[in-house]
């Protein structure tokens, strides 16, 4: 790239224009979400004595172009960790044990030293040869290193490279901080996820827990089929790697952000400060915030930190992990007209939303909804999902899935819900009724196949409103 | 603007237009150089909008170019000026792209290059090459120049009508559906509406200049002008003025259906139709469309106008490179009839060769055969065309100036442009090329390498006709040779990127294995680019330094033939001192004539012997 | 000086055709050598129409550069050729030229006939798709046949479902039939010299014999919107056998419910 940022330097110069309008380049930012925003400016930056919502964060997970990690989060950071066996002074020559269940990486920029004199510094390496395992320092350590020292080989590697691909492949919808409001976002239906409520739609957990790798990985792979979500089947597997794991940091940064937020929300937001609170002088309610911020918020965002680590290291657990108890029941007529029954039945009332017929126009698609964050009524009829967005019912009519056409993805669907929308989970409904649902929504496709007649049980009729077969 | 007409011409001038009845009185500011009905202040006026507009056309290029060799990194200039991608650190998105190489490819074909050949030199030399005292229709022609500012206005609207980092951006084809349907594409909305109204406006004005060009020409030519003693430039203004009037009319229609298709997004209760959607499209998650139009359609339509408009795009820039190149040799063009005719035949295949841009569009293989060999044979004019060229310069008493030079590099990159563009007429090889950076190489070698050369030409070799200064030589040698450099070093390599299978309009081609190593390669163009882009503020410079500043010239300083060098510089209101009458043709430099009087060149004004001169006016 | 500018314009069509000489090597050319059947005649004409233009081109631009020479070589003194043209010249560079045209032209019908003309295409591919290609805002999403069973234009049923990856089988020809969803797109395949717009509303059969196993970029070649680059998918070949297996793990992949699959993988 030094070639590439030669040539850059050199068109940079014989640009006239830019000499005028400056040539420095100007870096991407995390944007600071829009909660944050509305809180007093003190609160968003800090007092003199303590740090608010904005430096908090930036403690924990840097800017974009200096990313921190925090060690407690469940993140891959990257970099191969080894353990010192000698130094030699004399050669600025590390040698690291050479050990075959954690074999040393191909190239080494940087060693950081993560115990031992020196730990929490970083060395640039000069030289390296994985076959001796053999690193010379581009400058002496102050302290010697001793024998058994841990480090970390190019520490943070794989984020960083999940940054520089984040920011080709997906920073133009997603945005920089995640926030799903890049500038293409505003022009795609729906729109493009928001990271930062840690909530991810088409998972293989169950409903009260985060998205694995696993579902993120799948999600990048095949694409959203109905959306703009398109599939990076050939990206290469350690890109989509990084990836997941960037997108995993933003998704923690974005809830650790929320989760400071909701501490502060209540009584230091401009709004609150300038209704509820308009009696009481500013300087008071500053001076209560300082001592907030200095006393109990510490304390809240290490408890909010450790509880980010335990959701995000729980989705991983086996016992998180949606498991069918029986096997998909043969997709016969039978089956299929028992999922009918089932769909249309008042108890899961699946039609309410989806429509008799399933093609997504049930009766909650023209009633209006009441905002859970303003309690205000939503400005246009339907559902919601914590995004704030029309979340419309799928017509599943149509043969499309977005989590996916497998039964297994369907079952998911049905037990666990659809993370963040409208699609609650069924989790008490017997696994053997779902499998029925899951064989007659897949048929709905092929409507001549199903081998139930189009016409709804007089039940079902009864239960849903009039206007719904419009 | 005031140094334009020296005293001493208007004087002259001023009796002469009273004899021949003009309304004449002292004009205000406004009149005279505003809203002016003087063919020569609308060319003027012509020039000066497209040289401006061609710089913005060539900065959204630079633009262009940096995203191919710096992909995704910070683009200068953007985000610091306009304060779009803030928290991206000014990287752009996709969306601003694809606005990036349409606006440029709407600017450069409809703002730059169509004005300037048909507004700007057609204007101004209609009328003084054939001898006339102004245009048929002075009025409409003042209206066709102020429709180029509703139409300027209406692109500049689409920039920001559908956000500001969302322009049209369906390419200057805009091929439906993605250009019908609003939800298709970010540009696709309100931007891509005005941008429709902006070509129809252009187009208005470029009617209204046709039928102004073609009356004049066929009615007011000068006693003695016949029509094979017209220039070739008016020959090729003539022929263009034609294309146009016949072909634009189905590019406008399009253009209305286009926009009734798509006004239903702006108005709810407006025309619902869709000429150009079929139906059970899902675009953008909405529902199904319903209708039964054809996409196909549009590109016919759109061809049908847009392949003859790359001729009206280059036949009067060839006619003028004729006339100059004659010129700078001090020798006849060679072959005159045979130069009129291919140019008639350019214009008369033209019309039966729009298939060929839509050799992989699934169209009945039967009309790609069609096409095939009717593009094929179009070639052979343009072939005719540029041995007569070579023929024209041949053991020629060659003066080396700018002028010149432009018009040899004109030669020189027009056969490029003219051989690359053989392997786009053969269907099976076109399949491989279609789309990709071959084409842009193609288009570009003909309407900057050929195009835009011949207009650097005309505009120092009229400029004394129009100011009554030179430019000067010197700066235009500099212009010329970093343009040439520049030029080539932007568009040669980009033929070899097309056989490398580079896809144009794609705002990350590395994302593929097989171009990554095409990046060195595109920053090289793209510093090419940047020295070409820097190089056109000399010719900016010494045009408008030249017209106040520039050495003060006389009638003839080229020591040319056409009827324009016997009018003063520059000619007053009504052109002509003395009404001029056509004794021979325009080229006959080094002629016996001339030497019995002792110089290289005869003005079409001077009286011949006397037997000669009664035929020609009797011929009148 | 005027001896320069003569130089000048025969110099650089010889840093011209210097580019394209090294082009190759430097990998500046097509991606790789034809691996279809018709690319090997694509390729053919494009050397065939390659050696006519650069002929012409190393010709006309050694003539241009020619008479600039003898410009910049005369003495003042001498007078310009006072010619109007020559009509045996002119009837000369109609009529070779129009020769030659007419030459490419007709050598191109039959390689035309084969990749557009639906009743020339190989006769076992003709009614058999192989899968379908549905071109989509920004991906490629194909569908094969339930295995057995025929492509029908409609979903069926058991049909098999994928994104951006196509499995055809190599060393014979292979026909897909191409579609979009929403707005224009193109097929393109460079490696196989395969290119065919998806027009919104149509379905248009597209063929080729692809003559190795392997992977082949495919890739969209017509503005479909802002994503228009990251339609990246790829063909692969492989013998029929290998295909048929992929089918069938697809299918199997196609019908998991997260039950059978740990009982299988364990």
């Amino acid at each position: 790239m030094s070639k590439a940022s030669g040539l850059k330097t050199l068109s940079l110069a014989a640009m006239l224009l830019t000499a005028s309008a400056g040539c420095s380049d100007f870096e991407s930012s995390f944007a600071p979400s829009k909660r944050t925003l509305a809180l007093i400016p003190e609160a968003r930056t800090g007092t003199p004595d303590a740090p608010g919502v904005t430096p908090l964060v930036d403690q924990h997970f840097g800017d974009p172009q200096h990313l921190k990690a925090w060690m407690k989060l469940p993140v891959e950071w990257g970099g191969a960790s080894a353990a010192v066996a000698e130094y030699s002074a004399d050669s600025v020559k590390l040698r690291f044990n050479l050990d075959e269940e954690t074999p040393l990486p191909e190239t080494a920029a940087k060693v950081l030293f993560t115990s031992g004199a020196n730990a929490g510094k970083s060395f640039d390496v000069a030289a390296w040869d994985v076959a001796t395992g053999e690193a010379t320092l581009a400058a002496a350590p102050e302290t010697a290193p001793e024998a058994g020292d841990t480090c970390s080989i190019d520490a943070g590697s794989l984020l960083q490279n999940g940054r520089v691909l984040y920011m080709r492949h997906c920073s133009h919808c997603h945005g920089t901080a995640g926030d799903g409001n890049g500038p293409t976002a505003q022009y795609l239906v729906p729109r493009p996820r928001d990271y930062r409520h840690g909530v991810f739609k088409f998972t293989s957990t169950i409903d009260s827990s985060r998205a694995t790798r696993d579902d993120l990985l799948r999600v990048l792979k095949y694409g959203i089929p109905g959306t703009y979500m398109p599939s990076f089947l050939l990206m290469k597997d350690e890109e989509l790697h990084a990836l997941v794991e960037y997108v995993r940091f933003l998704a923690m940064r974005g809830e650790y952000e929320r989760k400071l937020v909701n501490e502060l929300a209540a009584d230091f937001s401009t709004k609150a400060v300038e209704e509820t609170r308009k009696d009481e002088p500013r300087e008071a309610i500053v001076s209560e915030l300082a001592e907030f911020l200095k006393t109990d918020m510490p304390e809240l965002a290490e408890t909010a930190g450790d509880e980010l680590a335990e959701t995000w290291t729980t989705a991983e657990a086996e016992e998180s992990k949606v498991m069918p108890t029986v096997p998909r029941v043969p997709d016969t007529p039978e089956s299929r007209r028992r999922g009918r029954d089932l769909y249309l039945s008042k108890t899961l009332n699946c039609a309410n939303c989806h429509g008799i017929d399933g093609a997504g126009n049930g009766p909650q698609t023209i009633s209006y909804e009441k905002n859970p964050e303003t309690d205000a009524l939503y400005g246009e009829a339907g559902l919601h999902d914590v995004w704030g967005n029309l979340n419309q019912p799928r017509n599943l009519q149509t043969g499309i899935f977005r989590g996916g056409r497998r039964p297994i993805d369907v079952f998911c669907r049905i037990y666990s819900g659809i993370k963040g929308s409208s699609m609650p989970a069924f989790k008490n409904t017997p696994h053997e009724d779902i499998w029925h649902i899951v064989n007659y929504v897949l048929s709905l496709q092929f409507e001549s196949e199903t081998g139930v007649s189009g016409e709804a049980p007089a039940e079902a009729v009864a239960a849903a409103p009039a206007d719904s077969q419009n | 603007m005031a140094t334009i007409t020296p005293a001493v011409e208007t004087h002259s001038h001023h009796d002469h237009s009273h004899e021949h009845g003009h309304g004449h009185h002292e004009q205000s500011f406004i009149s005279k150089y505003v809203f002016s009905t003087d063919h020569k202040v609308i060319g003027i006026q012509f020039l000066i909008t497209t040289i401006l507009m061609l710089m913005v056309g060539g900065a959204l290029a630079l633009a262009v170019r940096w995203q191919l060799a710096f992909p995704w990194e910070s683009m200068p200039i953007i985000g610091r000026l306009f304060g779009l991608f803030q928290t991206e650190g000014g990287q752009i998105s996709p969306e601003f792209y694809t606005m990036l190489f349409t606006m440029h490819a709407s600017v450069m074909i409809f703002l730059v290059i169509i004005p300037v050949l048909a507004g700007a030199f057609g204007n101004f030399l209609i009328p003084l090459q054939i001898g006339a005292d102004d245009m048929a229709f002075p009025v409409l022609n003042m209206l066709s120049y102020w429709f180029m500012w509703p139409a300027i206005a209406c692109f500049g609207i689409s920039f920001v009508a559908g956000g500001a980092t969302a322009g049209p951006g369906n390419g200057w084809t805009s091929y439906p559906v993605l250009s019908d349907i609003a939800s298709a594409a970010p540009g696709s909305g309100a931007a891509q509406t005005w941008w429709l109204f902006g070509l129809t406006l252009v187009g208005v004005s470029s009617m209204m200049g046709s039928v102004n060009y073609m009356t004049t020409i066929i009615n007011m030519r000068a006693p003695g002008m016949t029509l094979f003693r017209m220039p070739l430039t008016i020959w090729a203004m003539f022929i263009t003025a034609i294309l146009q009037a016949f072909a634009l009319p189905v590019l406008t229609a399009a253009g209305f259906m286009l926009v009734f298709d798509r006004l239903h997004e702006l108005l709810p209760t407006s025309i619902h139709s869709g000429f150009f959607i079929p139906s059970g499209l899902v675009v953008n998650n909405a529902e199904p469309t319903v209708g039964g139009g054809q996409p196909l359609l549009w590109q016919h339509l759109f061809w049908f106008y847009s392949h003859p408009a790359v001729y009206i795009m280059l036949l009067p820039a060839m006619g003028m490179v004729s006339d100059m190149l004659s010129c700078m040799s001090r020798k006849p063009v060679f072959g005159y009839k045979p130069m009129v005719y291919s140019m008639a035949a350019i214009a008369g295949l033209g019309f039966i060769v729009w298939g060929h841009h839509m050799f992989t569009s699934g169209m009945n293989p039967a009309l790609g055969m069609t096409f095939m060999t009717s593009t094929m044979m179009i070639a052979l004019p343009s072939a005719i065309k540029v041995f007569n060229w070579i023929g024209t310069i041949w053991d020629g008493n060659i003066q080396f100036n700018a002028v010149f030079l432009n018009c040899a590099a004109f030669v020189a990159l027009f056969i490029v442009g003219g051989l690359s563009g053989i392997f786009m007429a053969a269907v099976p090889v076109d399949i491989y090329f279609h789309d990709t950076y071959f084409i842009v190489a193609h288009f570009h070698y003909v309407l900057f390498g050929a195009t835009l050369f011949g207009v650097f030409a005309g505009i120092q070799f009229w400029f004394p006709k129009m100011f009554g200064r030179m430019m000067s030589d010197r700066v235009q040698k500099l212009h010329f040779v970093l343009t040439f450099i520049g030029m080539n070093g932007t568009f040669f390599p980009m033929h070899l990127l097309g056989i490398a299978g580079m896809p144009r309009r794609y705002a990350d081609p590395y994302l593929h294995g097989y171009l990554e190593h095409l990046l060195p390669m595109n920053q090289f163009m793209t510093i090419s680019a940047i020295i070409m882009g820097c190089a056109q503020f000399l010719l900016l410079g010494n045009f408008f330094y030249s017209i106040f500043r520039g050495e003060k010239c006389g009638r003839n300083p080229w020591n040319a033939n056409g009827l324009e060098w016997s009018a003063p510089s520059p000619p007053g209101h009504g052109n002509f001192d003395v009404p001029p009458v056509c004794y021979r043709g325009p080229y006959e430099y080094s002629s016996p004539e001339a030497d019995a009087v002792g110089q290289d060149f005869i003005l079409q004004t001077s009286p011949p012997p006397a037997g000669v001169a009664r035929t020609a006016v009797a011929a009148h | 000086m005027k001896k320069f500018w003569a130089l000048f314009f025969w110099f650089w069509p010889l840093v011209a055709l210097w580019v394209c000489a090294i082009a190759p090597q430097n990998n500046w050319w097509f991606p790789s050598p034809p691996l279809s059947s018709l690319g090997h005649q694509i390729d053919g004409l494009f050397y065939l129409i390659l050696i006519i233009v650069a002929v012409t081109f190393v010709g006309t631009q050694f003539a241009l550069g020619y008479a600039l020479w003898q410009g910049a070589v005369r003495t003042p003194e001498k007078k310009a050729w006072f010619s109007h043209g020559s009509h045996k010249l002119e009837i000369i560079w109609t009529i070779v030229p129009a020769f030659i045209l007419v030459f490419i032209s007709l050598t191109q019908l039959e390689v035309l006939a084969k990749i557009r003309v639906l009743t020339s295409f190989p006769k076992d591919v003709q009614n058999a798709p192989v899968a379908e290609v549905m071109a989509r805002q920004f991906e490629w999403r194909i569908r094969y046949p339930k295995p057995g069973t025929q492509l029908m234009t409609e979903p069926r049923p058991g049909d098999l479902y994928f994104v951006n990856e196509v499995h055809v089988p190599a060393a014979k020809p292979a026909m897909i039939n191409l579609r979009t969803q929403d707005v224009q797109h193109a097929f393109f395949v460079p490696r196989l010299r395969v290119k065919q717009d998806a027009v919104p509303g149509l379905i248009i059969p597209v063929w080729f014999e692809i003559e190795k196993a392997g992977e082949y970029e495919l890739l969209c070649a017509e503005l479909c919107g802002w994503g228009h680059y990251k339609m990246k998918a790829r063909i692969i070949a492989e013998t029929p056998e290998q295909v048929t297996a992929y089918l069938q793990r697809l299918e199997q992949e196609q019908n998991e419910d997260g039950v059978a699959d740990e009982q299988a993988s364990q």
